[in-house]
């Protein structure tokens, strides 16, 4: 029986860049070998500038997203602002906390801009909610060995949105190509403060 | 986040690619001849020379053995110097069946010398090595090994074998501990996948950037940034980088300090 | 009790140096394929092999073996189609994208393609399992066909070496060899003959098989468009769109489309060529897999 963040298959990467980061991921679902969707994104939008990725068992990361657009629809209905990155980042360490000794079987990755600093942030998780703050890059999923890989060759401080998509892009495809569960497509957003903008790739299909 | 983040919370090996025999001996099988003294190894070939590296720490577990167990070694050529050598091969994962690999072919080659008198091309002891390596399919050699030299035409080989013989010959491959962090790195900037040439077309008319024989400075600058990044995110690669260059003037040999923490 | 005896009068320096088999093996000017193969020193040597490299019954073995493919083959009225993938994996690590899974078992040639149009004389093995036992035992049985053609004064049939490599794997059974072929090739007395041989000593005659972990995808594509009398156009494009579905939907079949036409004079080799291409034309132009999105 594998591991049940092996069961899907999936990638994610989030990388800092000169007032931008970066988050992507891959596109693929499957059960074991076989690819069942070529559309299952694990990004999910959480404010103007604030980005969750998901990677791991489907069922849960569908169930932590909605579970998060419920918490933080609540969190805009109370404070009436939106959620920052750093807000987001401990939510999620707390909320997976809560499931210690019977948790999702997920990796998080959160990536944004604070909107009232304009810095830029991302973290990662542990299935626990154990954040690893990171000045670089952050990776989870199947394919997070050849991510680390790719992105301790390929990433460079101070980059500009455009290189950041041309860094990001490249060390994420590259990355899934190597690995049998992820990859078939992926999508990158570019977050800078005022302006988010959405990419889809084309990868390989095997 | 390789190890901690990773493994399922509650499972009580940490996440560590070789558990098995760091920690008490496996219940069900108490006959255990391996260890795995980790490491990486990298090669790649260019038009007219062949770069195999390694790093030069041996672990097991978490405890270093040494900080300078070369992984590349030369072979036919003179036992201490060894002058007169024009093969290569890379051996990683269990150190001391790969030394008792290096051995047998080092062997192999003097013997094919001394009866044929002429060197044993890198093609014929390619095909020898893996005739060796099955010979144990039974009790394998705990190895990935790589062997480089230069072909009949001059152009550098490259041939990476699986720890019982298959093999195959290839432009570049890392082997060992670090070898899925190091790989598609080599793929996307030796052999250029996933890059396309900037403004062939749009959308599906951009055309794929074709891969050819890179310059021997840009590869020796590749191997170093390699394994540069691999020592940042992996434990078991570390403290020396050892680089055999091989080109039709012979073997060169050179080491570089790696981070040693 | 004669185990316990063995195992206590054994010199201990009995390994330290080569023993006679191994200097003979290396002073030997032909390494032998020999059926010698060293054994671990205990009792259940196959326990121990799976223990180590069986990875289905124990995930973290240590040494991982190159698995996962699709391979096809089928007769027509123009011969025989063979076609592969070109992925190993070991676990979900993607070891090579490269492999060359079609094997020329021939007098003549040594594994590797030479680069003519001409039909090269010979049959045709293909790879699927354990990379190391196929390249092995097809090799095995190259110098045994040649063995038969220099006595036998012709080449040998399909049946006769199919039979030879059944008979290896079946004396081999249990001990943890992985290997599922195909032997294609065209004789005279046969006409297109196409055998599938496991590692379990399985031996069939057959008009098509696909083997290996994409086998189900392959089979899907090429029962529905299989017929007899296919040209050798549609022939090829089939034994192409069969494995081009199973790269698709298979996690550890991928790469290169590796294909090969069996004909009366011998075999073409009808290109290696990447899998992702052929895809997006095959989307864009075809229509087919819709199920990807093209817009970008």
């Amino acid at each position: 029986m594998s591991s049940p963040f092996d069961i899907n298959g999936g990638a994610c990467v989030a990388m800092v860049g000169k007032d931008c980061v970066a988050i992507a991921c891959d596109l693929r679902l499957g059960m074991q070998a076989l690819t069942v969707s070529n559309n299952f994104p694990k990004l999910f939008n959480f404010g103007p500038s604030t980005f969750l990725g998901l990677t791991g068992l489907a069922t849960d990361v569908s169930t932590v997203s909605d579970l998060f657009r419920y918490k933080v629809n609540m969190y805009r209905l109370r404070e009436e602002r939106n959620i920052a990155p750093q807000t987001l980042a401990n939510l999620v360490s707390s909320s997976l906390y809560e499931k210690r000794f019977g948790p999702f079987f997920v990796s998080p990755v959160v990536a944004g801009v604070n909107y009232t600093t304009g810095k830029p942030f991302i973290c990662g998780f542990d299935s626990i909610g154990c954040i690893d703050f990171a000045k670089d890059f952050i990776v989870s999923g199947t394919a997070s060995e050849q991510l680390f890989g790719t992105c301790e060759g390929l990433w460079e401080p101070d980059m500009s949105p455009d290189d950041l998509f041309e860094t990001i892009s490249q060390a994420l495809l590259s990355a899934v190509d190597r690995d049998a569960l992820s990859g078939w497509g992926a999508q990158v957003y570019i977050i800078e403060k005022d302006k988010v903008t959405k990419r889809l790739l084309k990868g390989r299909q095997d | 986040m390789t190890s901690l983040v990773n493994q399922q919370p509650h499972s009580e090996a940490i996440g560590y690619s070789f558990s098995q025999s760091t920690h008490a001996p496996n219940k069900q099988h108490s006959f255990y001849p391996y260890t795995d003294n980790g490491g990486s190894t990298l090669g790649i070939t260019g038009a007219d020379f062949a770069i195999l590296a390694g790093d030069t720490r041996s672990v097991a577990g978490y405890n270093i053995n040494s900080r300078y167990a070369p992984k590349v070694f030369k072979i036919g050529g003179d036992d201490e110097t060894g002058e007169g050598a024009h093969i290569l091969l890379s051996v990683v994962g269990f150190a001391a069946d790969g030394h008792a690999l290096k051995e047998r072919l080092d062997a192999v080659v003097k013997m094919y010398k001394y009866q044929h008198g002429k060197p044993m091309s890198v093609r014929a002891c390619a095909q020898r090595l893996s005739t060796i390596l099955y010979q144990k399919r039974f009790f394998p050699y705990y190895v990935h090994a790589i062997l480089a030299g230069l072909d009949e035409e001059g152009t550098g080989a490259l041939y990476s074998y699986d720890p019982v013989g298959s093999y195959e010959r290839e432009q570049c491959r890392a082997a060992g501990s670090a070898a899925s962090l190091i790989m598609p790195f080599l793929d996307n900037q030796v052999n250029f996948k996933n890059q396309y040439i900037p403004g062939s077309g749009e959308g599906h008319a951009l055309e794929p950037k074709k891969a050819g024989p890179l310059p021997r400075s840009t590869v020796e600058q590749l191997v170093r940034d390699a394994f540069t990044s691999a020592v940042e995110r992996h434990i078991e690669v570390g403290d020396g980088l050892q680089m055999m260059v091989i080109t039709a003037n012979g073997i060169e040999e050179i080491y570089t300090p790696l981070k040693q923490d | 009790m004669d185990k316990l005896i063995a195992q206590y009068t054994r010199s201990s320096h009995q390994n330290e140096f080569y023993s006679e088999q191994e200097q003979h093996d290396l002073t030997e000017s032909h390494p032998p394929l020999s059926l010698k193969f060293s054994l671990p020193p205990i009792d259940d040597s196959r326990a121990f092999l799976r223990a180590m490299t069986d990875d289905h019954s124990n995930p973290s073995c240590p040494i991982k073996l190159a698995h996962g493919t699709t391979t096809l083959a089928f007769r027509f009225q123009g011969g025989i189609i063979v076609a592969t993938d070109s992925r190993a994996t070991a676990g979900n690590w993607i070891a090579s994208q490269t492999v060359k899974k079609v094997i020329p078992v021939s007098r003549l040639s040594r594994g590797e393609d030479k680069p003519t149009d001409a039909p090269t004389p010979g049959l045709l093995g293909t790879m699927a399992g354990g990379a190391a036992d196929c390249q092995y035992w097809l090799r095995y049985l190259s110098q045994q066909c040649t063995l038969h053609e220099i006595r036998h004064k012709r080449r040998i049939t399909v049946a006769a070496a199919s039979k030879i490599l059944a008979n290896l794997t079946y004396g081999y059974k249990g001990y943890g060899l992985s290997m599922g072929t195909m032997l294609a090739g065209m004789t005279p007395q046969e006409g297109p003959a196409l055998y599938y041989i496991d590692s379990d000593g399985t031996r069939l005659p057959g008009n098509l098989f696909c083997v290996g972990s994409g086998q189900t995808f392959a089979y899907g594509v090429l029962d529905a468009n299989y017929r007899y009398d296919l040209s050798e156009e549609e022939a090829l494009e089939l034994g192409r769109r069969s494995i081009l579905a199973a790269m698709h939907r298979d996690a550890y079949s991928g790469g290169f489309i590796n294909l090969y036409h069996v004909k009366e004079e011998g075999w073409v080799h009808h290109g290696f060529n990447d899998m992702n291409p052929i895809f997006w034309k095959t989307k864009l132009e075809k229509g087919e897999f819709s199920n990807v999105t093209s817009e970008l």
